[in-house]
């Protein structure tokens, strides 16, 4: 029983903590604008406290960020559109999620050259030490447990 | 061959260590404004002093010009007046842009009476190193020029392209670092 409480008041804990997010202080008629609004809130990063989006942010440009939003989606603007005037303005910087281009494709490419890589160095490994040993070498070893065997065949005669 | 191997990690090593190194130093605030290099965007604000009195894009224009973005809030912006002043003595056109603490104007605490009040003691006690002052009633000239705060100050050229941005107040070092070579090199 204990227990159970215990969860629970947990559970309301985690529950509780998307809710108080995002003050509702912007209102809209309509409901899709709401969403666009949200979403926009939540993409759009604090130029000034760098690791916050608009929406969490109380910074005096997220404040200003935060009101031109309102009125860009008020005016039926879509959401690329608001995106694009604000970075227009503010720079890659301003978007959560940034473009792929010549510079940031490399964050995709690189781990999967180096998966490549390292999956060679593997398998180059695994055959190395795999090789089997050559037939001239066998016939060496051969000769030279021949040579011992009747040489100590005939010791033992001798003794 | 089995030497050159043993290097590899070394080198791995001192490329990490080189790459970190240089992250001590890097400052992640200082992100370039994208407005660098573009026309300055096209506005029309009133005076600060005399609501009366409008200005244009093309009053920014025309000479070399400081557009200052500041406010009598910002204690920075404190800081940079005098030395902003002695610009104006030596000859540089410096124009203000007023930026009011939008936290304030979010709960309508704000009066341009008093605004020009305590601008009028401000300047008079620190000197006054603008031509005129802008009042960014919106704060849209400041959003159209991707300001983050106050101050920040802006190069603009006689045809009205931004050539210099400084984030933060500007001092002796940074002027004749970042600004005064691009003024000597137009001329």
């Amino acid at each position: 029983m204990l227990n159970l409480y215990r969860f629970l008041i947990m559970a309301s804990f985690f529950w509780l903590l998307p809710l108080q997010a995002v003050e509702q202080t912007y209102a809209f008629d309509d409901v899709n604008k709401q969403a666009i609004f949200d979403e926009l809130t939540q993409e759009l990063r604090c130029p000034k406290c760098q690791n916050q989006n608009i929406a969490d942010s109380n910074a005096m440009v997220a404040i200003d960020l935060k009101n031109k939003t309102y009125e860009l989606v008020q005016k039926g603007e879509s959401k690329q559109d608001v995106i694009d005037f604000m970075v227009a303005r503010y720079g890659q910087f301003v978007h959560y999620d940034p473009p792929v281009n010549a510079v940031t494709i490399w964050l995709w490419i690189i781990p999967v050259i180096l998966l490549f890589v390292l999956v060679f160095i593997m398998f180059k490994r695994n055959k190395e030490t795999t090789t089997r040993v050559s037939d001239d070498y066998l016939k060496q070893a051969e000769e030279v447990l021949n040579q011992l065997d009747s040489d100590s065949a005939k010791k033992d005669k001798e003794a | 061959m089995k030497n050159l191997r043993l290097f590899i990690p070394i080198g791995v090593f001192l490329l990490t260590a080189v790459f970190l190194y240089k992250g001590l130093f890097s400052d992640p605030t200082n992100i370039e404004n994208a407005n660098l290099e573009r026309p300055f965007p096209e506005f029309k604000l009133p005076d600060l002093m005399d609501p009366s009195i409008s200005y244009s894009k093309q009053d920014v224009m025309g000479d070399m010009t400081l557009v200052n973005v500041w406010g009598t809030w910002c204690v920075t912006c404190r800081v940079e007046l005098p030395f902003m002043t002695r610009l104006r003595q030596q000859g540089v056109r410096i124009v203000g842009v007023y930026y009011d603490n939008a936290a304030e104007a979010a709960f309508g605490n704000l009066d341009v009476s008093q605004t020009q009040q305590e601008v009028k003691e401000m300047l008079a006690q620190l000197g006054n190193p603008f031509q005129f002052n802008i009042y960014d009633v919106k704060r849209d000239l400041s959003l159209d020029l991707g300001v983050t705060g106050a101050p920040e100050s802006f190069l603009v050229n006689e045809k009205g392209i931004i050539l210099a941005h400084r984030r933060g107040a500007i001092d002796e070092r940074i002027w004749q670092k970042e600004f005064a070579p691009i003024i000597n090199g137009a001329k």
